[in-house]
């Protein structure tokens, strides 16, 4: 048989792991190590330190290597902390259309602590930053996403936005989106394809 | 004195504290059904230790320094129920597409490593052996390492012991039967050869300290765990394999199971047998 047993075991060698090498301060200096094995341990291992979440941040917005970008958000998810959650608000500003869609994605796994700066998000200046907001909703499981949508299609005055939410109202809306539909057609009476997303949504509502 | 189990209530507040609590300790997350499945186990505990109610309980098992409590009620929550050659579609996938590839690529003699997780009670290795040896020329001139691990202690020790029901080798083929296995009983016995085969380890997913020593692996199987996981678990396990896997690896997935969703690492390999995960070469 060809089968090895003996050495079988979880690898020992280059762990780069030994503790006194994990230190919240080493790992610190090793996220901007110029090996990217070496970055993307260290932002998984930082997990353990929570005052280390801007770092993590300010690591995201410049790496460059897919694998450690996955691995600090993980990690920013795990911590789910203010600082963390302030950090993806703000790459949700970015010029990167991939980091957005990363940051977007970690933040629906993060309901409780993203729903308080939800409203903000919504009342955003930025219209794409409003869409990103509306995005997150998407798969955010919280009880209040319905009155947010409604809130959304009531006041904002951006079409891209009211029909990104409008979208996802024909998914998770109720009875109680009806009126503030039937007001979206009227107010954007000119826009086809919000009487066609506004319609199919009633539709969908009312099929339910 | 044991506890009258009729008089133990696991109330709501319990059950979410016990299921947030656990989540956080193993990554295994417990939807509101299966309420019945975790207030059995628990009140079981509940009842086998004498604490009493679920508040002792969980006070107990929570400071415990040994963290034995906590790993016993591991054990009885996690799901072990398995087959051998289970999806076999994927063994021949690994015999006649992954195997051929990987040792077409390799420029060294290391032996070719493949992970098992979670082992269960090692019908799933056992069936990586004996497929190999069997439906694999390349076993007579590459060495093999086969590990396999789980998070429950108790499953491991089953699965190092070897013996089966009837209904767990009921897809083996009948030379196979009579090859590697020895009747006892009702039972099977697995042959010490394939014993020896396999190294059965415990390990907890989501446990850094636990998986970091987890490198250099050719090709990984992690069939039928990742739905019992979280979104966020599972990209966590997604990320714990991409750091197993040497560049070129592969990770097997259950049938239900699908990497796209859970994790941009991978490149999807379609195999004419199935659909498996790889680690770009160009990966570090």
């Amino acid at each position: 048989m060809a089968f090895i047993k003996k050495q079988a075991q979880p690898s020992t060698e280059q762990t780069q792991s030994t503790p006194e090498t994990r230190d919240c301060q080493s790992l610190l200096k090793q996220l901007s190590s110029s090996d990217s094995t070496e970055r993307r341990w260290a932002a998984r291992d930082l997990v353990e330190c929570p005052e280390c979440a801007n770092a993590l941040m300010q690591r995201l917005k410049i790496e460059t290597e897919n694998s450690v970008r996955e691995v600090i958000l993980t990690t920013l998810t795990r911590m789910g902390d203010p600082v963390a959650i302030a950090g993806m608000v703000d790459c949700l500003r970015s010029e990167d259309a991939a980091l957005r869609n990363e940051v977007v994605e970690a933040m629906k796994q993060l309901p409780l602590e993203v729903a308080p700066m939800m409203l903000g998000l919504l009342a955003d200046p930025d219209p794409d930053v409003r869409i990103f907001a509306v995005n997150v909703l998407e798969s955010l499981c919280h009880p209040e996403v319905e009155s947010w949508l409604i809130s959304v299609i009531t006041d904002d005055a951006h079409v891209n936005v009211c029909a990104t939410a409008v979208d996802l109202l024909g998914e998770v809306g109720s009875s109680n989106a009806i009126q503030t539909l039937e007001q979206l057609k009227a107010r954007f009476s000119e826009e086809p394809y919000i009487q066609f997303a506004a319609d199919l949504a009633l539709r969908r509502i009312n099929e339910n | 004195m044991k506890t009258d189990m009729s008089k133990i209530i696991i109330s709501e507040e319990d059950f979410l504290k016990f299921r947030e609590y656990f989540y956080r300790k193993t990554g295994i997350n417990f939807e509101t059904t299966k309420r019945y499945f975790v207030d059995k186990r628990l009140i079981e505990r509940i009842e086998a230790t004498d604490s009493g109610d679920f508040r002792s309980y969980f006070i107990m098992m929570r400071f415990q320094a040994s963290g034995a409590e906590l790993q016993l009620l591991t054990n009885l929550m996690t799901v072990n129920e398995t087959y051998f050659l289970r999806e076999d579609y994927q063994f021949d996938c690994l015999v006649n597409s992954i195997l051929p590839e990987l040792v077409k690529r390799k420029t060294d003699n290391r032996p070719i490593r493949i992970w098992c997780i979670p082992s269960s009670s090692g019908e799933e290795p056992y069936t990586i052996a004996m497929y190999l040896m069997e439906r694999w020329s390349g076993i007579h001139q590459w060495d093999v390492e086969i590990l396999s691990s789980d998070i429950d202690t108790g499953i491991l020790n089953k699965a190092r012991i070897g013996r089966y029901s009837a209904r767990s080798v009921m897809h083996v083929p009948a030379p196979w039967l009579v090859k590697y296995f020895t009747r006892v009983g009702d039972e099977y016995q697995i042959c010490q050869d394939l014993r020896e085969a396999v190294e059965f380890t415990r390990v907890n997913l989501a446990e850094p300290t636990d998986t970091r020593g987890y490198r250099n692996f050719d090709i990984i199987f992690c069939r039928n765990l990742l739905i019992y996981f979280d979104d966020l678990s599972r990209k966590t396990a997604a990320e714990v394999f991409f750091d197993a896997l040497i560049p070129g690896g592969f990770v097997c997935l259950g049938h239900a199971e699908s990497m796209s969703r859970i994790s941009s690492l991978y490149k999807v390999r379609k195999f004419p047998q199935a659909i498996v995960y790889q680690k770009s070469l160009e990966s570090r």
